[in-house]
């Protein structure tokens, strides 16, 4: 097993295994993969299972990627993994290197100078799938990635793979990539978003985990010229953790900005200790939803 | 208490009604930190059960988890949250056995979030309350934290509910 590495530490030549447990995550790290690709003029192709291929495109543009000019363009492209990477007849290892290797020359005679696959392999959890071939194409891969071209990261829900499959996933990628987490509970998950850059935090927060949440925001205050701070799967935040958040924002010059995205509980204690005062925050209204 | 010459529990006297709470109520829970959670969960059941709206439930969570945030960090470490209704009325008392807080009136301005957390747990009930009731203990031990949350909505108590 590999240190994991964040989406922007994977170039040509890599084969990443993201293993993500929740869709927030996934959907995170492929968008930041994706744009990152779209930015440095490669081809960049989606391979979704768990989603439609519509549904994927709203997931990334719901996550400040602009997919639309890029699909129009051929510069991206989205399809269902059955019908592309699966192909019509049985799957097979050999030919999924196939299917890879004809997206890898039809790249190059694009003009393009790499190529980004990402593909959510949640097809071999799946009864009768070929859950074996699966293994044979991520080890028969590799010849592929030796000529430079080519970076590909492959999706692994963990709470759908069995722990034997997961174990051989991580071994036979070189790297791992995997959200930067502040903090993991069944109640709290601090973690880093890459796109839009910020930090996601989900659950209850409260004074107990004030220092984190201000080593997160430090972190982001750093790091993003304009912060997103994606609080939509927060149920609760007391006042202390909220006027930390308030805080971070007032210190911000006036040219940079803090976004946070929240239901209505959590926007109305950013409000009292003092939200509509900081003149770089604004409060988006996420959809009121059970986590 | 009512022997206390100091001005919150004079105060206490004139509100007897809000203040008291009543020998049945809705929610009886005692806590410390690490049944903070438990204490919003159990709000957000008993609330919705009495018919309470979306948004009333918000607040008196918000109000709620506040105070006994106030409990565990300056009231000893613990404390205890009784919950009832009258009229259209949640009211919510937290009781703590710490030292008491010694400005009954804190809470009325609006702390800046660049300065220290004191007093902002306190601003934000008042903002949700129509009442905020501090009363201290005699002696200075413990501090009795009255809210009044207003909830139209909310199912009229039975005859068997009234005292």
């Amino acid at each position: 097993m590999t240190d994991a590495v964040t989406t922007d530490a994977v170039d040509t030549g890599d084969h990443a295994c993201l293993t993500f447990t929740d869709a927030e995550e996934r959907l995170d790290l492929v968008a930041a993969f994706v744009r990152d690709g779209l930015r440095s003029g490669q081809k960049v192709v989606c391979w979704t299972d768990t989603i439609s291929p519509d549904g994927l495109a709203d997931e990334l543009t719901a996550r400040s990627v602009r997919p639309r000019a890029a699909l129009r363009r051929g510069q991206l492209s989205i399809a269902a993994v059955s019908g592309s990477l699966l192909g019509p007849a049985d799957v097979t290892a050999v030919g999924m290197v196939k299917v890879l290797a004809g997206e890898v020359a039809t790249a190059g005679r694009e003009g393009y100078r790499g190529l980004r696959v990402t593909a959510d392999m949640a097809w071999a959890t799946r009864p009768l799938a070929a859950a074996g071939e699966l293994m044979a194409f991520e080890a028969a891969v590799t010849g592929l990635l030796g000529e430079g071209r080519l970076c590909l990261i492959c999706q692994y829900d963990r709470d759908r793979f069995d722990a034997v499959t997961l174990a051989f996933a991580a071994k036979a990628h070189p790297k791992t990539v995997a959200a930067q987490v502040y903090f993991e509970h069944p109640l709290l998950r601090i973690c880093r978003q890459y796109s839009p850059p910020g930090v996601r935090i989900a659950g209850q927060l409260d004074y107990r985990h004030r220092d984190i949440l201000e080593q997160a925001l430090t972190e982001s205050t750093r790091l993003d010229r304009h912060m997103h701070l994606n609080l939509a799967g927060l149920d609760y935040i007391d006042g202390a953790c909220a006027g930390v958040i308030v805080a971070a924002a007032m210190r911000l010059p006036a040219s940079r900005r803090m976004t946070v995205t929240c239901r209505r509980a959590v926007a109305t204690v950013l409000d009292l200790v003092g939200g509509s005062a900081a003149a770089s925050m604004r409060v988006q209204q996420a959809h009121e939803q059970q986590p | 208490m009512s022997s206390s010459p100091d001005p919150p529990a004079s105060r206490s006297r004139r509100r007897r009604s809000a203040a008291q709470a009543p020998e049945v109520v809705d929610v009886d829970h005692s806590f410390d930190a690490n049944g903070l959670y438990a204490l919003r969960a159990t709000l957000a059941a008993h609330a919705s059960e009495l018919g309470a709206t979306d948004q009333q439930i918000e607040h008196l969570i918000i109000v709620g988890s506040e105070l006994a945030n106030n409990a565990v960090r300056h009231g000893g470490g613990s404390g205890r949250l009784r919950l009832w209704h009258h009229g259209s009325t949640l009211y919510c008392q937290v009781t703590d056995q710490g030292p008491g807080i010694a400005d009954p009136t804190v809470g009325h301005s609006r702390p800046d979030p660049r300065s220290s957390d004191a007093g902002r747990g306190m601003w934000i009930c008042r903002r949700l309350t129509t009442e905020l009731i501090i009363e201290n203990g005699p002696d200075g031990r413990g501090t009795v934290v009255t809210a009044a949350i207003p909830a139209p909505k909310i199912r009229q108590p039975g005859p068997d509910a009234l005292r």
